[in-house]
């Protein structure tokens, strides 16, 4: 099967289409945020979201609602055809529609070896720790804390770690996990904040949303944006969690003491490394994860957490408009 | 309420810059590949800019189909392919639509969409083995469709009208 015989079929039209849709839906709905200062986690969560499931249904919705849709008139006075691009030959030898099958494929491959495989891993050590670990002793934080939040008091595992790692299992019966490492560094408080943030994650595990979310969104494994998007939906499900926490501590700033522990140790450097360009020594999942703890560090300095307002109108005006403009994207 | 004005404002900026560009890069192309699909003023020019020989046209029309066709569109790449579309004399809808594509993918079925196919019958077009579709379109109007396959390309007539002038015009094609 020739590129362009692929992209003229179903498979192919579904691919390139969610993917202009993705990356519409994205700007827009990127921008409404940025024209009402949109800072809520919650709020900012649901209208990523839309940007990562939108393109999963948007093409055969389209199509069912216009069959013609398809048809060489309706592409020729679209408003974007990307198969005008596909087609288009670079230096007349190399198919644009080759080049976009190769960004696919990379996203695949990140996709697989970044989300899939240490979700497998997560899951397999999370089972096997759980028979490594020793039973903390029961905290009265906890059990208050999981009052509040209306869920049953999870089990606390210490593992013995030198790094400092501290993660829940959802399920029936959840499980926070916390290392000796980390045990010996925070302080009570940070201790309290960071358990709380643990419980917020179980407590949110309840309402499975994002767990079908990350379900549709493999559909989109090849989609760029698709990938992004959900990155982004995964740190705002951090920062909810963060506001829950501070919700049941009271205490942002242990919270962000507690983050700030989580830097890597080339965080603070030798003074002879600050002679070093800056480009040079991080590596770039150190670097990424140093800016989600920043963002996450600064949100809890600079007050107390936003309300979660419903938004609603903004993002039904958002998607509205998203759904119109993707009609004549084909 | 002077922030939420704003907002507005900014998105309806941001939305139509959206547009803008979605727009030109739906131009672009047409202007880097000359042989991609696009409309053409005449079959000559069809034949002379995109290099297609074989653009089979008939050279019998009833009287209730406009000459020349209203619209014309061809491309060379990724296959060639020509649409020509005949509007009629009294309601200037397409009337018949006549494609000749190196794929099966091109299609242009939309522009005489069948409501019900009545009847599909093998059909001898002059030693070619074609296939007559008749049926009905929208408020019950009779129409036909006849495709065959010539030199590599599908060809493709579909008319609102029953299959008599339509196989008329075909059989015109070969003349």
């Amino acid at each position: 099967m020739s590129i362009s015989a692929f992209f003229g079929s179903f498979a192919g039209m579904y691919v390139a289409q969610s993917f202009c849709h993705s990356i519409i839906a994205s700007v827009i709905m990127d921008q409404t945020l940025r024209a009402w200062k949109i800072d809520d986690p919650l709020v900012r969560q649901r209208f990523r979201l839309t940007v990562v499931l939108f393109p999963i249904f948007s093409y055969p919705l389209y199509q069912a609602i216009n069959p013609d849709r398809g048809s060489v008139l309706f592409r020729l006075d679209a408003l974007f055809d990307i198969t005008r691009w596909l087609n288009m030959e670079l230096w007349g030898v190399v198919p644009f529609g080759l080049l976009f099958l190769c960004l696919l494929a990379i996203t695949s491959l990140i996709f697989l070896f970044q989300e899939m495989v240490p979700i497998l891993k997560h899951t397999l050590e999370s089972k096997t720790m759980e028979h490594e670990g020793t039973r903390r002793e029961p905290d009265p934080f906890i059990e208050n804390a999981s009052r509040a939040l209306s869920i049953d008091k999870p089990e606390v595992f210490v593992v013995e770690d030198d790094d400092l790692l501290i993660f829940s299992t959802t399920g029936r019966n959840p499980v926070i996990f916390v290392s000796t490492g980390l045990t010996v560094t925070l302080t009570q408080d940070e201790m309290q904040a960071a358990l709380a943030h643990e419980l917020a994650h179980i407590a949110r595990s309840r309402r499975p949303l994002l767990l079908a979310a990350f379900f549709l969104r493999m559909i989109l494994f090849f989609n760029p944006v698709a990938l992004i998007e959900f990155r982004r939906v995964v740190r705002n499900e951090e920062k909810i969690c963060d506001d829950i926490a501070v919700s049941l501590t009271h205490r942002p700033d242990a919270l962000a003491e507690a983050l700030k522990k989580f830097y890597p140790c080339r965080e603070t450097p030798e003074p002879e490394e600050l002679q070093k360009p800056l480009f040079a020594p991080i590596p770039l999942e150190e670097y990424s994860h140093n800016l989600q703890l920043d963002g996450r560090i600064n949100r809890l300095g600079s007050g107390s957490p936003s309300s979660a307002g419903g938004r609603w109108f903004y993002l039904i005006m958002a998607f509205l408009i998203v759904a119109a403009v993707n009609y004549f994207v084909v | 309420m002077k922030a939420k004005a704003y907002g507005l404002f900014y998105l309806l900026l941001t939305v139509a810059a959206v547009l803008i560009v979605l727009k030109t890069l739906h131009w672009l192309p047409t202007i880097l590949q000359k042989d991609m699909l696009r409309k053409f003023d005449s079959i000559e020019e069809v034949r002379a800019k995109l290099n297609i020989r074989d653009v089979y046209v008939p050279s019998y029309f009833p009287e209730n189909i406009v000459w020349p066709p209203s619209e014309i569109l061809a491309q060379a790449k990724p296959y060639p392919a020509v649409l020509i579309i005949f509007h009629a004399v009294k309601t200037r809808d397409a009337a018949l639509v006549i494609s000749q594509a190196a794929s099966d993918a091109f299609s242009a079925d939309s522009l005489i969409p069948f409501v019900q196919v009545t009847r599909t019958v093998s059909y001898d077009l002059k030693n070619r083995k074609a296939l007559l579709e008749v049926g009905m379109c929208g408020n019950a109007e009779p129409c036909s469709r006849l495709s065959w396959t010539e030199n590599n390309y599908r060809i493709r007539l579909a008319m609102k009208a029953p299959p008599f002038e339509l196989i008329r015009i075909a059989e015109s094609m070969f003349r």
